[in-house]
């Protein structure tokens, strides 16, 4: 069964990014998200950032940190479940 | 009549910033004094403190009419007289945002003055006749290399002989619509700015300047040669990432170079990776050169970086003294990266470069005529 928080943030992709072409189910939990198979490029990523600050009230710094955060769907959700508001987690 | 074969020159230039003009500036900056300071990136609605360098007595928030027109003006008195705005004697104002924060101004508050100084066109036209100049008046905005971009069609217009000079004015002061949109991005943020230093994580600030240029043929005592701008056309916000934007810029200004020995004034925000390939292909093209970057100190001006920094170029020539690399502590990402400030009587030229968003690169070098 499919982790509730990845899977929220595949749906949080498709639909911030209007991503016509690709279900959430497509997208692999560890294919880079910038750069990769999706062809993200920065701006997408800050797009996504701002979704991702508002939903899971998490705080990232600086540039570097977010392209740590998006490096693909796992580290993103590791990052939210360590820096996130619990009590935003899906479950 | 002056020599149509003669040189364009720069007559003069000066500029603004929080330290005062020109000479203020270059002397505050050798001190080791850093104008910016943390500021609510959203003004009075408040937000993160980022690092800003403010005109004083200047919000962050928008005004009607905007704050920033008595800093314009007071540039006036140092811009030589002439009939600026005439067909032989055309003006260039070049900016990045020209009060764009009027336009969230205007709907965060539904006060349609803000409007008046907003758009583009707008707000050139109430500058131009604040400044009391005729209609010949372009407007060339390039993000971060307007003010390049204004110097080299200024230069380009006496060159072929479609005007006596010219006058090219660049400003840029900050609103809570650009420092936000930066702050978006993450790489304005909570860190004070440490350019070509070796860190975990990049910053930049951000500061108001204005600047001016006077360029003709009579007389002056400067010559920008190798003007050089180069559009990799890449992406919005990155420049390719094995540097070629770089090289292939500075290779036209290298190029005017040969035989001199130069300093190398950089663009140098703090962002890291763009630090690190303009270090490289600065070390590449002038290898003998020391690199120095100042907006760890005035933070980035914008579209006026370009003149801004043209004038602080030229007051350390005429001091002397070069302005060290302000901002952090660490190491540097080369050894040709001047932290601290060097004589330069021994060298005859300063190229100076700046970049922008889109892979845009602009460099030229300022010699004496």
């Amino acid at each position: 069964m499919a982790d509730p928080l990845t899977a929220r943030l595949k749906q949080l992709i498709v639909e911030t990014l209007r991503l016509e072409d690709v279900a959430p189910a497509d997208i692999p939990d560890a294919e880079p998200l910038v750069g990769g198979g999706l062809s993200l490029d920065s701006i997408d990523a800050l797009e996504l950032v701002v979704r991702l600050e508002k939903e899971f009230g998490i705080k990232i710094a600086s540039s570097e940190e977010a392209r740590r955060a998006l490096a693909n769907v796992a580290a993103l959700a590791a990052y939210i479940r360590e820096r996130g508001d619990p009590s935003r987690l899906p479950s | 009549m002056a020599d149509p074969a003669a040189p364009v020159r720069v007559a003069a230039c000066g500029c603004i910033t929080p330290f005062g003009d020109a000479a203020a500036t270059h002397a505050a900056l050798l001190r080791g004094e850093c104008a910016l300071r943390p500021v609510p990136v959203l003004g009075r609605e408040g937000g993160d403190a980022v690092p800003l360098a403010l005109l004083p007595g200047r919000s962050l928030d928008e005004t009607t009419p905007p704050d920033w027109v008595a800093a314009i003006a007071s540039l006036r008195r140092s811009i030589p007289a002439g009939d600026w705005g005439s067909a032989g004697l055309p003006v260039f104002v070049t900016g990045s945002n020209f009060g764009v924060g009027g336009l969230y101004a205007l709907r965060r508050t539904g006060n349609p003055s803000f409007a008046d100084w907003s758009a583009l066109p707008t707000c050139t036209e109430r500058v131009r006749t604040e400044l009391g100049w005729g209609p010949d008046v372009s407007i060339v905005s390039h993000a971060c290399v307007s003010a390049h971009l204004g110097l080299l069609l200024a230069t380009r217009v006496i060159s072929e002989g479609l005007a006596d000079g010219a006058l090219v004015l660049s400003f840029d002061f900050l609103s809570p619509f650009v420092a936000g949109g930066f702050h978006a991005l993450k790489i304005l943020n909570a860190d004070f700015p440490s350019p070509y230093r070796v860190r975990d994580s990049g910053a930049i600030g951000l500061g108001d300047g204005a600047g001016f240029a006077v360029l003709g043929r009579g007389s002056g005592d400067w010559i920008l040669s190798g003007q050089s701008v180069f559009n990799e056309m890449h992406h919005f916000t990155a420049n390719r990432s094995d540097g070629s934007g770089f090289a292939r810029c500075l290779g036209t200004v290298a190029s005017a170079a040969r035989g001199r020995r130069v300093w190398f004034k950089g663009h140098g925000t703090g962002t890291l990776e763009a630090g690190q390939l303009e270090v490289g292909a600065a070390a590449r093209a002038f290898p003998e050169a020391p690199i120095v970057g100042w907006k760890g100190s005035l933070g980035h001006t914008l579209g006026s970086c370009g003149l801004v920094e043209l004038a602080i170029a030229v007051e350390s020539v005429r001091a002397g003294r070069t302005p060290g690399t302000i901002g952090g502590a660490g190491r540097a990402m080369a050894d040709t990266v001047a932290l601290e400030s060097f004589g330069n009587g021994s060298f005859d030229g300063v190229v100076c470069a700046s970049n922008a968003f889109g892979g845009a690169h602009a460099a030229f070098l300022l010699c004496h005529a």
